[in-house]
């Protein structure tokens, strides 16, 4: 396995009495893509907003590129490099294309000293952007809420791809996407991991993990069930180890 | 639908209280004699400045998705703080600066700081302790005009400094300095608004809040920015209110609330937080005074301006659902 990015170690999270996570400890590679799955409730939403700074572990810790790391809010994560798609879209639909791909990083340019938007400027990062990925979208000028939940997704999709970062979390991101938007959904993880970003995929769908992730992780009533290489295994495991029958595979995969 | 009409649509849909205000000045200029002057045209843009400024702050933390009720209150009280240290009968204090136009910021200061002060708590107590917006300015609105009554002992402060007066007086080209003052306001506000990270920001959390969060936008400093820019800004209106009048009463401004709140909905500012422009709430303010200027020319009862008043209200959010509808067609 090549560097470890993120090492998460005894990460558990409790709400009130009910433990969501009891205890995960797995790590991520530069350029790695591991698909995280598990049954619906088994945490795997929740421990995406811990490294995402959207909640607060319990107790446990996370080292990133060997520090030690804990973001307190989204906007700490992201200027750690760590981008994430939520499984609910994060889009305003009050504001347009380009508003939406550019939130909270804004180009300006400074007009007396005060920062004023470049609307030119950021119209054209999203043309290009969107042209390299294929995704059509009639304007760019079009408020989110007249567009489909597929070129919804893509928009977010696309954002990440373009900011790019050090890790990327993806929570079922292709849940409102059609066979070749998946396609090129997924085209697009592995063009990512290339550059070296280290991807985290949350998906309920055996053929996506299979087809685009390195490694495998299964989270079953909030504790790592099975950590396997991709060639090491079968969906067959994979399911087994997801409802619980086996626990064949089980155990850090390096 | 051909591109080209939908565009025309969504622009007159975008800019439909503008086209209102001008079918409505065009109407009362042929019905209505003596309507079509200068002076009243300049008359209906001097009499909505206090109106105006405050349906700014207003306006800007409803786009946020909040509400501000307490804008009305924050006003009396500033102009009662400026009325009392610089009017010299009644309460007034007579406070004299050297030179005398060293009064004009004094006073200006004064009246922001005490609005910036107020919109500082609401903000804090929306962010931090996670109240409804609405229950906490409302709570506001009540004891501030209460603050109100106790420094005043109910009476009132009369004679304001001269040199603080001068620009209620002074005026270029054929309107007072004080309508200027609100004229710029909308400007600098709406320019603000629309091309700044800052004002996109506010749209956007209005629109959903939860999404700028994730982004990393700073979502609590923001919003407490505008709480305290709304502050700020209804303690100008209240300095503009104090020249207006020459000091302050007790119950000074008392229903100005709800014109600056019909100005917001009319100008097209949804409740829901999001949508709005500036532009849009100043014609809205504008279409207000300009109705208030021809119930006056027709000599009805001016208690006829607050039920006309009300059913323009209604109408306008039933134009907001009707806008709804369309714009869900164009789509």
């Amino acid at each position: 396995m090549s560097e470890p990015l993120l090492v998460l170690d005894n990460v558990a999270k409790n709400y009130g009495a009910i433990e969501a996570l009891k205890g995960i400890s797995f790590s991520i590679g530069k350029g790695e893509v591991v698909a995280l799955l598990g049954d619906n409730g088994a945490g795997k939403s929740t421990l995406v907003k811990i490294i995402a700074g959207g909640l607060e572990p319990t107790s446990g810790r996370m080292l990133f590129e060997g520090k030690e790391f804990l973001a307190k809010s989204p906007a700490e994560a992201k200027a750690a490099g760590i981008e994430t798609v939520y499984q609910d879209l994060s889009l305003c639909t009050n504001v347009d294309v380009v508003a939406n791909f550019f939130m909270g990083r804004e180009i300006t340019r400074k007009v007396l000293g005060i920062p004023v938007l470049d609307e030119r400027a950021m119209e054209q990062v999203v043309q290009k952007a969107l042209a390299s990925a294929g995704t059509r979208i009639p304007s760019l000028r079009t408020n989110v809420e007249h567009l489909s939940g597929g070129q919804r997704q893509a928009i977010e999709l696309n954002r990440f791809v373009h900011f790019g970062g050090k890790l990327v979390l993806l929570d079922e991101p292709f849940a409102a996407l059609g066979v070749e938007q998946t396609r090129r959904g997924l085209d697009m993880i592995r063009q990512v991991a290339s550059q070296g970003i280290g991807v985290v995929i949350i998906t309920h769908i055996m053929q996506q993990a299979f087809q685009v992730a390195d490694r495998i992780v299964v989270i079953r009533q909030g504790v790592v069930a099975g950590d396997v290489a991709r060639n090491k295994t079968s969906p067959d495991a994979v399911i087994n180890m997801i409802t619980g029958e086996t626990l064949a595979g089980a155990g850090p995969a390096s | 639908m051909n591109p080209r009409t939908r565009q025309t649509l969504e622009f007159i849909l975008d800019n439909l209280v503008w086209f209102m205000l001008v079918f409505v000045l065009v109407v009362f200029s042929i019905l209505i004699p003596n309507y079509f002057q200068l002076g009243i045209f300049a008359n209906i843009i001097e009499a909505s400045s206090v109106l105006g400024v405050m349906s700014i702050g207003l306006a800007l933390v409803i786009i946020a998705g909040h509400m501000d009720l307490s804008v009305e209150s924050v006003a009396a009280l500033s102009a009662m703080a400026v009325g009392i240290l610089f009017c010299s009968s009644g309460i007034g204090l007579g406070i004299q600066l050297q030179p005398q136009w060293l009064m004009v910021p004094v006073s200006l200061l004064i009246a922001l700081a005490v609005g910036g002060l107020i919109g500082a708590f609401n903000g804090y107590l929306v962010v931090r302790v996670k109240m409804s917006a609405f229950i906490i300015t409302l709570a506001s609105y009540i004891w501030v005009r209460g603050l109100v009554l106790v420094i005043s002992g109910g009476r009132s402060a009369q004679d304001l400094a001269p040199a603080i007066r001068w620009f209620g007086i002074q005026r270029l080209g054929g309107l007072p300095l004080t309508a200027w003052i609100a004229i710029a306001c909308f400007v600098v506000f709406s320019l603000i608004m629309a091309k700044t990270p800052f004002g996109r920001h506010l749209v956007m959390i209005g629109g959903n809040e939860t999404a700028t969060f994730r982004a990393g936008i700073r979502v609590n400093r923001n919003l407490v920015i505008a709480f305290v820019l709304a502050g700020a800004i209804a303690g100008l209106a209240g300095w503009l209110l104090a020249i207006r009048t020459s000091g302050a009463t007790a119950n000074l401004g008392v229903g100005l609330l709800f014109n600056a709140f019909a100005a917001v909905v009319i100008g097209g500012v949804s409740l829901k937080g999001g949508v709005g422009t500036l532009p849009g709430v100043y014609a809205g303010v504008l279409l207000l005074s300009a109705i208030n200027t021809a119930i006056n020319l027709m000599g009805l009862p001016a208690n006829f301006t607050q039920v006309i008043h009300g059913l323009l209200v209604l109408a306008a959010v039933l134009l907001d659902a009707f806008k709804q509808t369309i714009r869900q067609r164009l789509a």
